[in-house]
C-alpha cells in the first residue's frame, strides 16, 4: 500500500470512529435523498399543475362563443412556464419569479404567482432541493470533518512522528486530501445519482448535466483543498476550524446576500408602478387614437386612405378600426418592448456585478454555473418573458387583423339592435390560433451560459492548489 | 567507499534566525555499534543537534550527515536511515498500540509481521492486554514503550534517543537499557541525549558534554572500564553552573 493511501486509510479510519463525523454524514446523506425526493416529486407536481391549467386556460379559450374579434382581445389568456426537468435538481430563480402570466391586447403583464410571494419568509433563506445542500451544507460538514486533518496532527506532535518516518510532507498531504476528497465523493453520491435519475428519466441533454456534475465535483474538491490547506497553515485545530466557519459563512451566505443587495442598491431597478406612470405618459406622448386631431393618427390615417386611395374611411376595403387597433398594437408593444429591455438591461447588469462576485465566493460562481445548466437563471426567465411577448403580439394582431378583415367598418360602428351579431366572427377561428409551447433551449445554449462560472469555479480549484503546494513545503516547520 | 562513521558532525554552526548561535563550532562523530550520551545544561545545544540531524533545523555552516546522507540536502531519505524516540511520544489516540505500530512501520516502509510487533511490544515490556487498546487511557511510560517498539523494529542503522527513559519506571528504565545494548550490538549507531548521567553511564561507550553549542568535553570508556562517575559528575555540575552564570 502507498503512503498516500495509508495516509488516507488512517484518516478515514479516524473518521469513522468519530461517532459524531459518521452521524453528520449519515445525516447529510439522509438530508440530500430527501431533497432529491421531494424536490423531484414537487417539480413533477408543479409540472402537472402547470400543464392542467395550461390546458384548462386554451380549453376556455377556444371554446368561447362567436365574438367580436377585439373582445377576445381583452378577454386574453393565460400561459404559464414550464419547469425544465432540471430544475428538480436546481429550480434558481423559479420561485421568485413567477410562473404563469395573462397575455391580452394593450399590455404586457408580468408573470405572477412566484411560491415565495405566498410562502413563509423562510423559503427565502434556501430552499432543501439537492443543490442548495451541494451548495452550503456538504461544505459546512466537510469543515466539521476535515478541520483538523493537519492542525490536529501537528498540535498533538504526531505530523513530526510521520516525517521522521522520512514520508514526504506532499504525501501526507495528498493522503488527507484524498481522505477529504473521498468523503466529499460520499457526500456528493446521493445528489450526484439524483440528478443522473432526472436526467435519464426525463430524457434531459446529457451536456448541462455533466456541466452541472463537473461544476459540484470542482466545488466540494475546493472545499476539501481549501479545509486541507487551512489546516496545514494554522497549528491548531480550534482555529482552523474558526477560519473555516468564518469562510464558510463570508462565501455562502454573507457575500451572494451581499452581492444581491450591492447589485440592487448600484443599479436600481423600476418598480411597477414607477414602470406603469412611465409608460402611461408616453403612451399620451405617441397619441391618442380617439381623438381626430391627434396628429399621429391623423398622418396615420391619411397614409392608410392614400395607400388604398380613397377619401374617405367608410370606402376603404377594409375595417379601420382593425387597422387602427393593429397600429395602436404595434406602438404600445414598442413601448413595452422598450421599457422591457431597459429593465432587462438593468437586471443583466445586476447579474454582472453579482457574478463578478464570484471572484471573491465560489459559492456565488457555482450557484450562476448551477442555475445557468438547469436553465432556471434569470435567463431562462427572461427567454420565458420574451417568448410570452412574442406570442401575446403575434395573438392580439391575429385578433386585430380578424377585425380589420372580417368585420366591416360599418356593422363596427352600427348600434342597431342586430348590428352585435354581425360583429361576431366564427368561434372556429379561436380554435385555429395555435397555443403557446415554450421552446426550451438546447443543451449546448445551457452549456455554454454556464461555462463562464464554471470556468471560475475550476479557477478557485486551481488557485487553492498551489496555494495547497506551497504551504506543504513549510508544512511542520518552526514558525 | 571510505567507512564513514553513521553520525558524522563537522564544526556545525547554527541559529534560530535571532543571530545568537545555538550550535557553535559543533563536532561530533558515533561510529556503528555504539552508544554515546549527549550530556549538558538547558541551552547547551542537546536537542538542536538532534534537530539538525533529523533535518528540522539548518545549519549556518559546517557539515553533517547521517550514513553519509546530509539531512538539509535530502531530509526524508537520511530519516529512513534513522529512528527517533522524542521525550514526548506522540502517538495516535484513535489507535491501539499494535495499530500505531503497523501504521508508523508501514509508512516507513518496513514490513514486520504482526508477530514481530507483538515480540517488540513485549520486550519493550508494554503488557500485553494493552497491545489492543486504543490509546486514549495510556500512561506516557505506556506511550513509551509503544514508541521504543516502533523504534526498535525499523532496525535502521543510526537510533536517535532524547531523554528516552524520562516516563518509566525503574524496572522498565532496565529494560530499555538492555534493549539498547541489543541494539548497539546489532551495529546501529545510537546518539542519546539523557541528563540520567547515572544510565548514560551504564551503558553508553563515549559521553559529550555539551556547553554553549560546542563539545566541551568527551570521555570515552575503555575496554572493562566504565566511567568516573562521581568525576563525572563533579564535571557536569561545573558546566551547569558555568552555565547558570
Amino acid at each position: 500500500m502507498s503512503v498516500v493511501t495509508l495516509v488516507a486509510r488512517d484518516e478515514l479510519r479516524m473518521m469513522v470512529r468519530n461517532r459524531v463525523a459518521m452521524i453528520g454524514l449519515a445525516l447529510l446523506m439522509l438530508l440530500t435523498l430527501t431533497a432529491v425526493l421531494s424536490a423531484w416529486m414537487y417539480q413533477r407536481g408543479v409540472s402537472e399543475l402547470r400543464a392542467r391549467h395550461a390546458h384548462a386556460a386554451e380549453s376556455t379559450f377556444d371554446a368561447q362563443p362567436d365574438r367580436h374579434p377585439h373582445r377576445m382581445v381583452h378577454y386574453g389568456s393565460f400561459i404559464f412556464r414550464p419547469l425544465g426537468p432540471l430544475a428538480a435538481f436546481d429550480p434558481g430563480v423559479d420561485a421568485f419569479t413567477g410562473s404563469s402570466m395573462f397575455l391580452e391586447g394593450h399590455r404586457q403583464n408580468t408573470a405572477n404567482f412566484g411560491d415565495v410571494r405566498q410562502s413563509s419568509p423562510l423559503i427565502r433563506f434556501g430552499q432543501l432541493t439537492p443543490a442548495f445542500i451541494l451548495q452550503a451544507v456538504a461544505p459546512l460538514l466537510l469543515v466539521f470533518l476535515g478541520y483538523g486533518s493537519l492542525a490536529r496532527e501537528t498540535e498533538r506532535g504526531t505530523l513530526r512522528m510521520l516525517i521522521l518516518q522520512g514520508v514526504a510532507r506532499g504525501k501526507i498531504v495528498t493522503g488527507k486530501l484524498l481522505a477529504l476528497g473521498l468523503v466529499a465523493l460520499i457526500a456528493g453520491m446521493p445528489a450526484m445519482i439524483g440528478l443522473a435519475a432526472i436526467a435519464v428519466r426525463q430524457d434531459t441533454p446529457a451536456l448541462p448535466v455533466l456541466t452541472i456534475a463537473a461544476g459540484y465535483a470542482a466545488y466540494l474538491a475546493l472545499w476539501a483543498v481549501l479545509i486541507v490547506l487551512i489546516s496545514a497553515w494554522v497549528r491548531r485545530s480550534r482555529d482552523a476550524l474558526l477560519v473555516l466557519v468564518a469562510i464558510w459563512a463570508v462565501s455562502t451566505i454573507l457575500l451572494p446576500r451581499a452581492a444581491a443587495g450591492l447589485a440592487d442598491a448600484e443599479i436600481p431597478l423600476a418598480n411597477r408602478l414607477q414602470t406603469d406612470v412611465a409608460i402611461g405618459r408616453d403612451l399620451r406622448a405617441i397619441g391618442d387614437s380617439h381623438n381626430p386631431d391627434d396628429p399621429h393618427f391623423a398622418a396615420f390615417k391619411r397614409s392608410v386612405l392614400d395607400r388604398y386611395g380613397v377619401s374617405r374611411i367608410e370606402d376603404l376595403p377594409i375595417n379601420y378600426k382593425g387597422v387602427v387597433a393593429l397600429e395602436g398594437e404595434r406602438l404600445t408593444s414598442s413601448l413595452f418592448d422598450h421599457y422591457a429591455a431597459k429593465s432587462f438591461a438593468a437586471q443583466a447588469r445586476q447579474n454582472a456585478m453579482v457574478d463578478l462576485a464570484g471572484l471573491l465566493s465560489p459559492a456565488i460562481a457555482l450557484r450562476a454555473m448551477s442555475m445557468a445548466a438547469a436553465g432556471t437563471d434569470l435567463d431562462g426567465h427572461r427567454r420565458f418573458l420574451e417568448q410570452a411577448e412574442a406570442y401575446r403580439y403575434a395573438l392580439v394582431q391575429r385578433l386585430n387583423s380578424m377585425q380589420a378583415q372580417d368585420v366591416s367598418y360599418l356593422d363596427d360602428m352600427a348600434t342597431d339592435p342586430g348590428a352585435d351579431r354581425r360583429k361576431r366572427v366564427s368561434a372556429a377561428n379561436w380554435q385555429e390560433i395555435p397555443d403557446f409551447r415554450f421552446a426550451a433551449p438546447d443543451g449546448a445554449t445551457l452549456t455554454a451560459a454556464a461555462l463562464p462560472s464554471l470556468i471560475m469555479v475550476l479557477a478557485w480549484l486551481a488557485v487553492a492548489l498551489a496555494m495547497l503546494a506551497l504551504v506543504t513545503r513549510k508544512l511542520g516547520l518552526r514558525r | 567507499m571510505p567507512n564513514i562513521d553513521p553520525i558524522l558532525i563537522s564544526d556545525l554552526t547554527l541559529d534560530y534566525g535571532g543571530g545568537d548561535l545555538v550550535l557553535d563550532g559543533l563536532s561530533l562523530a558515533v561510529p556503528a555499534g555504539s552508544i554515546t550520551a549527549l550530556l549538558g545544561g538547558n541551552g547547551a545545544g542537546k536537542s538542536t543537534t538532534l534537530a539538525a540531524l533529523l533535518g528540522f533545523a539548518r545549519p549556518r555552516s559546517g557539515a553533517i550527515t547521517v550514513c553519509g546522507i546530509d539531512p538539509v540536502m535530502d531530509p526524508d531519505l537520511a530519516r529512513r536511515r534513522m529512528a527517533y524516540l522524542p521525550e514526548n511520544v506522540a502517538l495516535y489516540e484513535h489507535l491501539t498500540a499494535m495499530e500505531n505500530a503497523e501504521y508508523l512501520l508501514a509508512l516507513s516502509g518496513e514490513r514486520v509481521p504482526v508477530a514481530g510487533i507483538e515480540d517488540a511490544l513485549a520486550a519493550a515490556a508494554l503488557q500485553k492486554r494493552a497491545w489492543h487498546q486504543r490509546l486514549g487511557g495510556f500512561s506516557k511510560g505506556m506511550r513509551q514503550k509503544v514508541a521504543i517498539a516502533v523504534a526498535l523494529l525499523r532496525e535502521v542503522p543510526v537510533l536517535l534517543l532524547d531523554e528516552p527513559t524520562s516516563g518509566l519506571d525503574p524496572r522498565a528504565t532496565a529494560d530499555f537499557n538492555q534493549l539498547l545494548i541489543e541494539v548497539r550490538a546489532r551495529g546501529a549507531a545510537v546518539l542519546m541525549v539523557t541528563h540520567d548521567l547515572l544510565s548514560a553511564a551504564d551503558i553508553a561507550d563515549r559521553i559529550a558534554f555539551l556547553e554553549a553549542g560546542r563539545v566541551a568535553y568527551e570521555v570515552a570508556a575503555s575496554g572493562a572500564e566504565r566511567f568516573d562517575v562521581r568525576g563525572l559528575h563533579a564535571r557536569f555540575q561545573l558546566t551547569a553552573e558555568r552555565l547558570a552564570a
